[in-house]
């Protein structure tokens, strides 16, 4: 059953895709301003514009425009970055391995601190613990990314010489922005677990488990926790298109690349084959991480599964 | 050649203008230039990442550099890497830290910080811009040449400089930058701060003073669009002008957008003034900002005029020697600032910071740019 539920998710993603794949072209073609302001330099003159705009196909039809480039898509070809002058699938090639390792590094630090402090701020029986776990989610929640980033510098880097300032070439340069973006997500994924838990805690099985005699750690980890992380789950997955592109914040103040980077940047060059690219990968991203979630939730919970069908 | 062309020697000597060899051009295809590089100079290119780093070697074979290098030899570094760090304050800290060595684009405002670090020397040179507000002369009220002239009166360069960028840098009073022959406008023309005479002139074009300050023709009161990119210095510099142009009773209201938005706007004619920048050393730059064949962009003054037009004809096609070319720029110059098209406001400079402990730059940057002539001098002190 879960095979054809997967299955049944899976097909739905085609035409999403494809409504996705059309906003993208016309929000990125809508925008004000245009790559070849870009390229042309002192001197050129109006007729060595609009040359350059028919060599990238500017001056065709935005519906041409966009046939073109969705069936280039189809057979694998991102196309040509009109500013940065190279493949797209090179560019995101060349950026995705510092976004997936900073990205899923991030994801996992702060969905394991995340859970961990969910669950103490839920079943802490002294209310200084309790105070305390949600005094630092509140803390997580609103810290800007940015004046973490510099406050983490001075401390790490320049006081103390524990970490390198910026770069992206060591392993020990990856410890600062991963500490950074992974502190606003433990707020997040604490604050869902702790009122999972919280109401998971008040169903009547569990009054039934400890009648039974059975330990707090038993009913917590055997029964509380798998039923609290439904929800846990659900968040986690919609993460994952965030490990991609959430780091822009990072990627600027520790002087990284990545894909957010990459975007931002030929966002600004209105490069749009890259703009569109990058864009897509990040859509396609959320999608797998809403599918995977989906999956898992109908795994855990037969309910989901039985109200598809 | 059908034509004299004044900018050709110019052009020639341009780093653009470099023999490219036929055997790797061909050999390298749509790659040259952008991922691969063969050339003649002292550097070879080893590796290039966006947004990463650029890493350079030694050409061991060089030895033909110019007279503007004291070393003739290979360079003394045998490798460089560049990288880029968008933050400015990471930037900074980099330098401190000892993570990099030579900090090139330091912003004027981190240069007090930077001259107070006991291992850290500033090297600044002047640079090859300007900063300044161009007027959009077909948006009411700036028709006016009347009202063009008190805008440009009421901007204080002096006090901009000062409060702005420290003291660092030059005044503008013209469009081309000093060093350029053509920047050589008499006195008379150049466009300095005289607020007295600000206020008269906007008297005369029958804006009159309320009690408020605001000034008011009619109904319709003395409010203008101020457009800015986003980028820190400029939003400042916008600030600055405002408040000087609310001296004189000009209420300027301001809107920031992304360099690539704002250049749109220009295209529709939706800006009245706008603070922004160019950075060019040669007087072809007076073509490109006002030639009417550009109207919007760059020609951001939106300016169309028969004379104007003439004088370009002849600064940029009819020269046949540079005395011929310097002094009809200059007389193109001349008129454009007689009109009143634009306020000059500031010549930026180039700052460069290095780790003494770790690098040696010369003393003398003999170069007006700090290019590969300079780099050849440098070396490692450890």
């Amino acid at each position: 059953m879960i095979v054809r539920y997967s299955l049944q998710r899976l097909l739905m993603l085609i035409p999403v895709s494809v409504s996705i794949s059309i906003v993208i072209f016309l929000i990125v073609h809508m925008l004000p301003g245009d790559p070849i302001d870009n390229l042309i330099r002192v001197g050129s003159s109006p007729q060595d514009r609009a040359a350059l705009a028919a060599k990238y196909g500017l001056d065709r039809s935005l519906v041409v425009q966009y046939f073109v480039w969705i069936g280039n898509i189809v057979s694998g070809d991102f196309g040509q970055a009109i500013v940065l002058r190279r493949p797209v699938a090179d560019l995101i090639a060349q950026n995705l391995p510092y976004s997936l390792t900073l990205g899923a590094l991030a994801f996992a630090f702060s969905s394991i601190v995340g859970m961990i402090l969910g669950t103490i701020a839920a079943v802490a029986k002294r209310p200084a613990v309790e105070q305390v776990v949600k005094g630092f989610i509140l803390f997580g929640s609103t810290v800007p990314g940015f004046w973490l980033a510099l406050l983490m510098i001075l401390l790490f880097s320049v006081t103390l010489g524990w970490f390198p300032v910026s770069g992206a070439k060591t392993w020990s340069a990856l410890v600062l922005p991963v500490l950074t973006i992974g502190f606003g997500g433990i707020a997040l994924v604490a604050r869902v677990t702790r009122v999972a838990l919280l109401d998971v805690g008040h169903e009547d099985f569990v009054t039934l488990l400890h009648a039974k005699g059975l330990s707090r750690a038993t009913i917590l980890f055997r029964h509380l926790l798998p039923h609290a992380l439904v929800p846990v789950v659900t968040i986690l997955a919609l993460r994952i298109g965030w490990i991609l592109g959430g780091a822009v914040t990072a990627e600027f103040v520790f002087g990284r690349p990545g894909l957010g980077s990459l975007l931002i940047r030929s966002l600004g060059q209105r490069d749009y084959p890259v703009v569109q690219g990058c864009l897509l990968m990040l859509a396609l991203a959320v999608m797998l991480g809403t599918l995977i979630g989906d999956i898992l939730q109908a795994a855990m919970d037969p309910r989901i599964r039985e109200a598809s069908t | 050649m059908k034509r004299p062309e004044p900018n050709m020697l110019y052009n020639l000597a341009s780093t653009f203008m470099g023999v490219p060899s036929p055997k790797s051009y061909k050999a390298m295809g749509a790659d040259y230039g952008v991922t691969t590089a063969i050339g003649t100079g002292p550097f070879k290119l080893d590796s290039f990442a966006i947004g990463l780093e650029t890493v350079l070697s030694r050409n061991g074979d060089y030895a033909w550099a110019s007279d503007l290098s004291v070393n003739q030899g290979a360079a003394k570094i045998a490798k460089i890497t560049f990288r880029e760090i968008p933050d400015q304050s990471t930037a900074f800290l980099e330098l401190k830290t000892g993570g990099v060595d030579v900090l090139l684009g330091v912003p004027t405002d981190f240069l007090s910080i930077l001259k107070k670090e006991a291992n850290v020397a500033t090297v600044t040179i002047p640079g090859t811009g300007i900063n300044y507000m161009p007027i959009n002369t077909t948006a009411e009220p700036f028709t006016d040449i009347k009202v063009r002239q008190s805008t440009a009166l009421a901007v204080n360069q002096k006090a901009i400089l000062d409060s702005v960028y420290n003291g660092v840098g030059q005044e503008a009073h013209h469009f081309l930058i000093n060093s350029l022959p053509a920047g050589k406008v008499k006195s008379e023309l150049e466009i300095s701060y005289d607020p007295a005479k600000a206020k008269q002139l906007l008297d005369e074009a029958g804006w009159a003073m309320k009690d408020d300050g605001a000034r008011a023709k009619g109904d319709q009161s003395l409010k203008v669009k101020l457009f800015t990119q986003n980028d820190t210095e400029f939003k400042r510099l916008a600030q600055v002008v405002q408040a000087q142009l609310k001296d004189i009773g000009m209420d300027a209201e301001i809107t920031v957008f992304d360099s690539s938005t704002i250049r749109d706007e220009y295209k529709r004619n939706a800006h009245q003034l706008a603070v922004r920048g160019y950075d060019w050393n040669n007087a072809d730059i007076l073509d490109w900002f006002f030639s009417g064949n550009r109207l919007g962009y760059p020609n951001v003054s939106m300016w169309q005029d028969a004379k104007s037009e003439e004088l370009n004809e002849k600064a940029m096609k009819a020269s046949t020697n540079s005395a011929e070319r310097i002094a009809n720029f200059l007389e193109y110059h001349e008129y454009l600032l007689s009109q009143f098209l634009f306020v000059p406001i500031y010549q930026p400079t180039t700052n460069i910071a290095y780790n003494t402990g770790t690098v040696r730059v010369p003393k003398t940057i003999r170069v007006p740019r700090f290019r590969s002539q300079t780099v050849l001098d440098m070396e490692v002190v450890k």
